[in-house]
């Protein structure tokens, strides 16, 4: 039971890793907390949705096409709405990003309708339900196992990108210092545009994974997903790549333990607390520097 | 000579009293209905909303997006201290204002401490928190099935041998939300004013300056705070005895949003234009409501327009409809420095 849990909250945390490492891309670019990234992830799952239900394409297709679109979607909410704002004071591109997040959440309340929608089924490979491994006393399933493949491979992608390519080079450079950056013949603004891409991108294929794990899929699925991801993101240190991938298995496994454990009605309030304690006690969290005043928040 | 100068009201004087003069009659005009009053009353609720959390991001220049967890305190103090003990609503008041500063020192004097945004998230976390427990403490607040039978507010004038009269229909509960909206109104003036409300200003403009000159930045951060979780708490404690049911779905991040969006609407900083914010918003809000169902649509897609309206204004009106000079010129501050560059 105990083991059960532990590999459900790996699961779980997982995704949330996924979902944190965008946060914590776009906070390491342009210190900007992007509110409407969990609408992101919510929109991959319903572009997924409907390329299944209405294109009639397969499982796998529908997955590459709706993180590709994400990816644009990404690009798109940057280049509208943030870029504008780059040199205006944070609190007016926070007050964006929520305005963006509330505006998408409802944008999808019309398309899709405000009601859950069940996740197209059929198309699932129909071996996912069934019990791949089984080890004392735990049973995983193959959809199990294709989720921490999927978060396995995405982390090693992300961080191959990250560490050794010229883009990703760029973009510690723009997370460093800007004005540097721009110095040395980096197109900022490109490297913060296609930041987002990338952060859309992982976010989308957290949307979809969620959607078919659980079965539903509702607009306001983003909401929640983007708070909890945050705390991961903020538990491994905001701007932190690696820690994001470890506070979100962290909080995964928190929450599932909670949950069984504790209580689990306040499931949700699990990764509310723990944000909470977190940012209060140890702001670092496990891997981020200790971030200071140093710019004015208004 | 020798008469007694009239002083001359102002252009801006004169709006404001025809508004007050309008808002008294308004009961009283022939082509107003019950529903209307129950609108505008709604309009007082948010303009004692918006001008408590103005103090925030409009005099601190902190994000706060957890409010809607100090309306939902000092809704359910008032609803539950009714329901259980039959509290008076004028004790209830100070209880809800001092239950809800408490709170806000609770919350406040260890995260205003953090950057903003770090603080932004921990309000909203703390609201969702709130939610929650509303929602799951059933014991305490029935949770989900909510919290009915509040009783109306009343005079009881029976210990002098007077009437005990209680609150029936719309009206009183109008001239008594007036009564609240000026007091709040003076009192947020009051504060501007003061050594508080500069300190508060100076640490808005420039935190180092604010230092340099001896403003603790912390306390008077935490006293911000305070202050407007204790309105937030006073609006929820009026909610709770008008519309004499609770509910935890009443206070959804929707409505720290809702009231956020007004402040950004009308103004950061300036108490009137926060108010005309809150009449646009809460009236857009309604119509929204009414039209939407008719074009198929439901009505919370409403927000949707919320939303626009704040990228629209963070993008080309950030200080607001009615913006005071010093908070504009901060908007611009960064925009001026790339033209130079």
């Amino acid at each position: 039971m105990f083991l059960q849990q532990i590999f459900n909250g790996l699961t779980l945390g997982g995704i949330y890793a996924m979902i944190a490492v965008g946060y914590t891309m776009i906070y390491g670019v342009i210190q900007l907390i992007n509110f409407a990234h969990g609408e992101i992830y919510m929109l991959g799952a319903f572009f997924a949705f409907t390329f299944i239900n209405f294109l009639g394409l397969p499982f796998y297709a529908a997955f590459v096409l709706s993180m590709a679109c994400c990816a644009v979607c990404g690009m798109l909410l940057d280049i509208v709405a943030y870029r504008p704002l780059r040199q205006s004071p944070r609190l007016a591109a926070l007050i964006t990003a929520i305005g963006m997040s509330i505006f998408l959440q409802n944008l999808a309340m019309i398309i899709w309708g405000s009601r859950p929608v069940p996740f197209p089924q059929q198309v699932v490979p129909a071996y996912f339900e069934k019990t791949a491994v089984t080890f004392a006393g735990v049973n995983l399933s193959w959809f199990q196992l294709f989720i921490f493949g999927v978060t396995i491979f995405m982390m090693l992608g992300l961080n191959l990108i990250i560490l050794k390519t010229r883009w990703g080079k760029a973009m510690r450079a723009v997370a460093q210092n800007k004005t540097m950056a721009a110095l040395t013949g980096i197109h900022v603004n490109q490297v913060i545009t296609w930041t987002f891409a990338l952060a859309g991108a992982l976010g989308a294929a957290a949307g979809i994974l969620v959607g078919a794990y659980y079965n539903a899929l509702y607009p306001t699925m983003g909401y929640v997903a983007g708070v909890k991801a945050f705390a991961a993101a903020v538990l491994g240190g905001i701007g932190s790549v690696p820690g994001a991938m470890l506070g979100g298995v962290v909080l995964g496994v928190a929450e599932a333990l909670g949950a069984g454990y504790l209580s689990s009605l306040y499931r949700d309030g699990i990764s509310y607390a723990v944000m909470i304690i977190v940012i209060v006690f140890i702001p670092a969290g496990f891997f981020g520097k200790l971030i200071r005043e140093s710019k004015k928040s208004i | 000579m020798g008469k007694l100068a009239v002083p001359k009201m102002s252009l801006g004087g004169k709006v404001k009293t025809g508004f007050l003069i309008l808002a008294l009659i308004l009961p009283a005009l022939p082509w107003v209905t019950q529903y209307m009053i129950h609108v505008v009353i709604l309009i007082y609720l948010y303009m004692i909303l918006a001008l408590g959390l103005n103090i925030v991001p409009g005099f601190n220049g902190l994000l706060d997006l957890g409010y809607v967890g100090f309306y939902g305190i000092g809704a359910y103090t008032s609803g539950l201290l009714t329901v259980h003990f039959g509290f008076s609503y004028w004790l209830i008041i100070p209880l809800a204002f001092v239950n809800g500063a408490i709170w806000g020192i609770l919350l406040g004097a260890p995260t205003l401490r953090l950057t903003g945004d770090y603080f932004a998230i921990v309000t909203f976390g703390f609201s969702e928190l709130v939610v929650l427990f509303l929602t799951n403490e059933i014991w305490l607040t029935r949770g989900p099935l909510g919290l009915p039978g509040i009783a109306p507010p009343g005079i009881d004038l029976s210990w002098i041998g007077g009437p005990n009269w209680e609150f029936y229909g719309e009206l009183p509960y109008y001239y008594l939300i007036i009564a609240m909206v000026l007091l709040t109104v003076f009192v947020m003036h009051r504060i501007q004013d003061s050594r508080l409300g500069r300190a508060w200003f100076a640490v808005r403009d420039d935190e180092l300056a604010a230092v340099s000159c001896g403003v603790n930045l912390l306390t008077y951060k935490v006293i911000a705070f305070a202050i407007s979780a204790a309105f937030g708490a006073v609006g929820g404690s009026f909610f709770a005895r008008w519309v004499t049911f609770l509910s935890p779905d009443m206070f959804k991040f929707w409505e720290s949003f809702l009231v956020l969006c007004m402040i950004v609407l009308g103004g950061m900083g300036n108490i009137w234009g926060v108010m005309v914010g809150a009449a646009v918003l809460v009236s857009l809000s309604e119509i929204l409501r009414e039209l939407l169902p008719l074009v198929g649509l439901p009505a919370e897609v409403r927000f949707l327009a919320f939303g626009l309206i704040m990228v629209f204004m963070m993008r080309f009106r950030p200080a607001g409809l009615m913006p005071i000079p010093a908070v504009a010129a901060q908007m611009r501050a960064g925009r001026v420095k790339r033209k130079k560059s």
